[in-house]
């Protein structure tokens, strides 16, 4: 009688991992993501990219932030995402007289000059809010924040995003979300 | 019998600590949220209003959120969310993002009325360790700027209305000093250049995609309030800010001539001799060309607004007589309210415009 009752109970233990390790299983993974990238060349050049070819690109993960207009920190977070200078790599590169336009499906876009592109963005430190020195800086493409696919909120799918080694905070207008074009122009 | 005895009170101690954590659980009754979306120079203003406003009503949770003007509507009218309460920098914005604008599955515009409410004007921000503070005043001003050795703070003129205002201050300024060349001196030169066109009625001033000073001697960041962190630290000597922000934050402030400083109603006129015209498209929504005119705060209740009572008895309360002791405490200029279109006026407000607030 004593060794039937440990048997039910390891059976109901048994099946009740079970239950929680196929929730896990089929919860926890990302629902399919039907999402566009068009990258454009200064020559014309197009290129589609859907997000499961950028997830495949070679990656960075960095840490960095942003702040409102009116000064609320957020951040900084762990995120992963393609280099901007590598995604614009595809369609002929950016060149030091050109400007890399980023826009969203919400009808948002910020332009970029080079020099911003190849580190010249101003960094803010997280606590105080004033300017920051900062030394290697990247301007990313991001997928991921904190190790999970973003949040519709943080921009789902693709958000651009300011980081670099000393997980410093730039202004919020960089971090565009929801990107699905990226324009490399010609100043001239 | 003992027994018995220590069983009954077990037992009230046990329904003693359920009850409690019951009532704990329930918590008091769950305020209501009335958000108040507003541009960031408001925020002071309005950050006092929200604690007297909730004084007067304890079950009441007003949540301001300041951002960009252009932003403030967005958030309407673009990312759909639901906001009690616009409140922007430039009254303009609200017919051209909302009227215009359908809410989703229905014919309806997001707002068929406005309300102007608020002014201000533009200067120059310094502190005391700014350098030539002892010699500038209304008449030099832009030749102290003009110096080599004084480094000027500008907002980004593609990114904050402070930006293309202060632009215009400057261009304005040539015609009223008689010195065409005080736009480019005070600036210096930008790499693409800011370039002015001009006819006989109006200027233009074309702001290119990238705002890039060719030196060090003008400092561009995404918004005034930026700025206010250089003057503080001396990473710059003078910013163009608007009154009330600087006054806010005890910095020295000098007011320039109601003919360039966009805070006159009665210069509009002069204010109209140039507009800023942005060379790309940022928001699919906006209208990239600002005329110069004076500045005018608007507030409206968008038409899907969660809870329009409130909202209603919110600017009520903002135009009444402790609106207007806030604001004056904060710096900031109330207008005599009034209505663009106010026969669409919610009917308490509308008395109140009639009224004059």
């Amino acid at each position: 009688m004593g060794n039937r009752k440990w048997l039910i109970l390891a059976l109901v233990f048994g099946i009740a991992l079970v239950i929680v390790a196929f929730g896990y299983y089929f919860l926890d993974r990302p629902e399919p993501v039907n999402w566009e990238l068009t990258l454009v060349g200064k020559n014309g050049e197009q290129r589609l990219l859907g997000y499961d070819e950028i997830r495949r690109l070679p990656s960075l993960e960095a840490r960095g932030g942003f702040f409102t207009t009116v000064g609320v920190v957020n951040g900084p977070y762990e995120v992963k995402g393609v280099p901007l200078h590598d995604l614009c790599a595809l369609v002929g590169g950016a060149g030091p007289e050109d400007l890399v336009s980023v826009s969203a499906a919400d009808g948002y876009s910020m332009v970029f000059g080079s020099d911003q592109l190849a580190g010249g963005i101003e960094t803010y430190d997280p606590v105080t809010i004033h300017e920051a020195p900062h030394g290697k800086q990247v301007v990313l493409l991001i997928y991921e924040q904190e190790g999970r696919p973003l949040a519709e909120s943080d921009g789902r799918p693709l958000r651009l995003a300011v980081v670099g080694d000393e997980a410093l905070l730039t202004e919020g207008h960089n971090w565009v979300k929801w990107v699905n074009r990226i324009e490399v122009v010609s100043l001239d | 019998m003992i027994r018995r005895a220590g069983i009954v009170v077990i037992s009230i101690i046990a329904v003693t600590v359920l009850a409690a954590g019951l009532t704990a659980c329930a918590g008091a009754p769950e305020k209501i949220n009335v958000r108040v979306l507003c541009a960031g120079s408001l925020m002071v203003p309005l950050n006092n209003l929200e604690a007297a406003f909730e004084a007067r009503h304890p079950d009441i949770d007003v949540l301001t959120e300041g951002h960009g003007s252009i932003q403030v509507i967005r958030y309407v009218t673009e990312l759909h969310e639901e906001v009690d309460v616009v409140a922007v920098a430039d009254h303009s914005l609200i017919p051209m993002m909302m009227y215009n604008t359908r809410m989703p599955d229905t014919d309806k515009s997001y707002a068929d009325w406005y309300i102007k409410f608020a002014a201000n004007s533009l200067g120059i921000a310094y502190t005391a360790a700014s350098r030539h503070t002892g010699e500038i005043d209304a008449s030099n001003w832009y030749r102290v700027l003009a110096r080599p050795d004084i480094k000027v703070g500008i907002a980004d003129a593609r990114l904050d209305s402070c930006g293309y205002r202060a632009l215009m201050v400057l261009y304005l300024a040539g015609p009223y000093y008689r010195d065409s060349s005080i736009f480019r001196s005070v600036l210096g030169d930008f790499d693409p250049p800011l370039e002015i066109s001009e006819n006989d009625a109006q200027a233009a001033i074309a702001v290119p995609e990238i705002l890039r000073p060719a030196g060090k001697k003008i400092v561009v960041r995404g918004s005034s309030i930026r700025l206010l962190a250089l003057l503080e630290s001396g990473d710059i000597d003078y910013s163009f800010e608007y009154r009330s922000v600087a006054e806010q934050h005890n910095l020295e402030f000098l007011a320039l001539p109601a003919e360039i400083n966009l805070g006159a109603n009665e210069m509009a006129d002069c204010y109209g001799q140039v507009i800023c015209r942005m060379d790309f498209q940022r928001f699919a929504s906006v209208q990239p060309e600002f005329a110069g005119e004076p500045i005018i705060y608007g507030a409206t209740i968008p038409a899907n607004a969660p809870h329009p009572a409130l909202a209603e008895e919110y600017i009520d309360f903002l135009l009444g007589d402790k609106g207007r002791e806030i604001f004056a405490a904060a710096h900031h200029p109330l207008v005599p309210p009034q209505a663009d279109r106010p026969e669409n006026l919610p009917p308490e407000l509308k008395t109140l415009v009639e009224n004059g607030g």
